[in-house]
């Protein structure tokens, strides 16, 4: 134990001056103190690179933009290089958010299915983008958590949520079918079809867990 | 019986802290066990995991419903951690395999620092010392639990329920406005590092001063000593238009008739006017007397958690969709939330442990890691333990604090997480 003069305090530390008044501490008897906390490992926890990409990304796409308008051209090349910079700090965040694995995998299928959809309103081709990839996309991503879900079912609650989510939005591209947005039909119908299954089947076969699941996860 | 397929709704308390939490906001709070001899982290391990099916309401994980988040049971096996030297430490359950608390080992002590969501310092001390009760029985002491300890009683429903809800009552809801309160302002240390300072007193002489000379409780005095030193060391207080306003937390339990080991307290505040320039210690501490007698008042309280539930009742938040609500949650706790406060005092009480404790468990400390200034107290067998913790620089209101109870006459022993070379790096 030490003791501070100044201010009539004991200490149970390892300091040598008083934090009060910096004075001089006194060693009073034998007890020598310890200091009872873990010592400071300071980590390099710096967000330079982080905010490095995004400044990167932020500089390209007004520069690719302020390109094509300077030289009096139409918005194409730029949107496109800024829907991937986009696309790129999108993805970041995705993948740097520590969340459940399936999670970060849907996210990022949707992502990429709209960023190449956007691409392809960018180019004025998007065609290929709403007939083929947001379709198979969409319909790949509800086949495999449905896939999860039956080989994992101990942890099906955990797919639950992305699931619905993937699913409403697999209704999509049959909405745009509806609306004479494509051109070839039949993914759309193949992925809305299945959706609407998918989704039949969470609202009319539900098991108890499942309709408990429900409740949590819908409860107000 | 363990169960695997509970759930909870968060409680009202709970609803804000997982939207509005990071580094330097951990909403985060610390009890240790110092113990007789030095912690085996295998052991410790183990025993957590045998008390945890006991402890429903530790045992969940956060998720994401589509209008509001709820604790699901968390199954997975727990793993006990070197301690931080970072206090109150923020911390992701993701990378704690989902569960929202942490338990540190660090020589002879065990550190168990919760988040706020899942319940409060009454809760915490529950877990704590059934934690520390089975350790030492796998380590092979038969020790009698005398009724003291939570995990060798018989679990009960009511352990687990949002007693904020069950005490809701419609038409005793008022209106809450709160106004802004004068912020203790100064240099940070760096790293989201918060300094601990243990001020150890004797028990009886701290009550006895209380007692016989200034006729109050320990939470009264030490709420007045610290706004009249606030008063005395702040240069841009007097004149401040904001008034001082030290909250200090109400354990709701015993008005409530509740044994909940959620979160159940609402706090209570010391309000200073700022423009008075003539305060002396002891008309503070008559105001403070005043003021939690007004407060301190069952119809006052159940009208104050019937407005706070109220206001998650309103329909139009309720169907509002998660993600929004976390948007509106992040920007009004920026705008208000610590906006309302200038610092907070907590009093957990006396550790009631059983005998065969008493020379196994040497100490305790409880630590509660907020913006500005925080204290807390606590006290076991003949000692107290006024704890301050704070992330500025500056300690002219800890000293004073300090100076004054030494001039009381009390024995007064320090102990801190500061070094001396720490100067260098924070």
């Amino acid at each position: 134990m030490k003791y501070c003069k100044s201010c009539h305090v004991h200490y149970d530390t390892t300091l040598e001056h008083c934090l009060l008044c910096n004075g001089e501490l006194e060693q009073e008897g034998e007890q020598v103190s310890v200091y009872k906390f873990s010592d400071i490992m300071i980590k390099s926890h710096s967000k330079f690179f982080y905010r490095l990409f995004l400044f990167a990304n932020i500089i390209s796409a007004i520069v690719s933009m302020y390109l094509d308008l300077r030289n009096g051209l139409p918005l194409t090349w730029s949107l496109v290089v800024s829907i991937t910079n986009l696309y790129a700090i999108v993805m970041f965040i995705i993948l740097a958010i520590p969340t459940l694995w399936t999670s970060k995998l849907t996210k990022s299928i949707i992502v990429t299915a709209m960023a190449i959809v956007l691409l392809g309103l960018a180019i004025r081709d998007y065609s290929w983008a709403i007939d083929y990839v947001f379709p198979i996309a969409v319909g790949t991503n509800i086949f495999l958590i449905s896939l999860l879900i039956i080989v994992n079912k101990k942890k099906w609650y955990d797919y639950f949520a992305g699931l619905i989510i993937i699913t409403i939005i697999g209704f999509v591209p049959g909405l745009f079918n509806l609306l004479h947005l494509t051109t070839e039909r039949l993914p759309s119908f193949i992925c809305f079809s299945y959706a609407l299954v998918t989704f039949l089947g969470i609202v009319f076969l539900p098991s108890k867990s499942s309709r408990e699941e429900f409740k949590r996860r819908f409860h107000v | 019986m363990k169960k695997k397929k509970y759930w909870y709704k968060i409680d009202n308390a709970g609803k804000i802290f997982p939207a509005v939490s990071k580094d330097d906001r951990s909403n985060v709070f610390r009890l240790s066990f110092y113990l007789d001899e030095v912690v085996d982290p295998l052991i410790l391990e183990e025993a957590v995991n045998k008390v945890l099916p006991r402890f429903e309401t530790f045992a969940v994980q956060l998720k994401n419903g589509l209008f509001w988040n709820y604790f699901a049971a968390n199954n997975h096996h727990f793993k006990v951690s070197p301690e931080s030297a970072q206090l109150c430490k923020y911390f992701k359950p993701m990378n704690n395999r989902g569960y929202l608390f942490k338990v540190y080992y660090h020589d002879n002590k065990i550190s168990l620092e919760t988040f706020h969501a899942i319940t409060d310092g009454t809760g915490a001390l529950h877990f704590l010392k059934s934690i520390a009760y089975y350790y030492f029985k796998l380590r092979g002491f038969k020790i009698d639990h005398e009724g003291k300890i939570l995990s060798e009683k018989p679990y009960s429903k009511k352990e687990s329920e949002d007693n904020f809800v069950s005490n809701y009552d419609k038409d005793k809801r008022r209106n809450l406005q709160e106004e802004k309160a004068y912020h203790i302002e100064g240099e940070r240390f760096s790293h989201h590092w918060f300094l601990f300072l243990k001020a150890k007193v004797n028990t009886k002489s701290l009550i006895e001063l209380v007692k016989n000379k200034y006729h109050t409780t320990i939470t009264i005095y030490i709420t007045a000593l610290l706004a009249y030193s606030i008063y005395k060391e702040s240069n841009d207080f007097t004149g401040n238009k904001k008034p001082l306003k030290i909250f200090v937390p109400v354990n709701l339990r015993p008005y409530f008739d509740s044994t909940t080991l959620r979160n159940f307290s609402l706090y209570i505040k010391g309000t200073y006017d700022s423009m008075r320039t003539d305060w002396t210690f002891e008309n503070m501490l008559e105001l403070t007397k005043e003021q939690f007698k007004d407060q301190l008042d069952k119809d006052k309280l159940q009208s104050r958690v019937s407005s706070l539930v109220g206001f998650e009742k309103n329909a139009f938040l309720r169907i509002m969709p998660l993600f929004i609500k976390t948007i509106a949650f992040k920007i009004g706790y920026n705008i208000l939330g610590e906006s309302i406060s200038s610092c907070s005092i907590s009093n957990l009480g006396i550790v009631d442990l059983p005998s065969g404790f008493k020379d196994k468990i040497l100490d305790v400390d409880f630590v509660n890691a907020a913006y500005g200034l925080s204290m807390t107290l606590i006290s076991l067998d003949d000692y107290s333990n006024i704890i301050f913790s704070t992330p500025i620089k500056e300690l002219a209101i800890i000293n004073h604090v300090i100076s004054s109870l030494v001039n009381e006459g009390l024995d007064i022993t320090l102990d801190t997480n500061f070094k001396e070379d720490y100067d260098e790096i924070l």
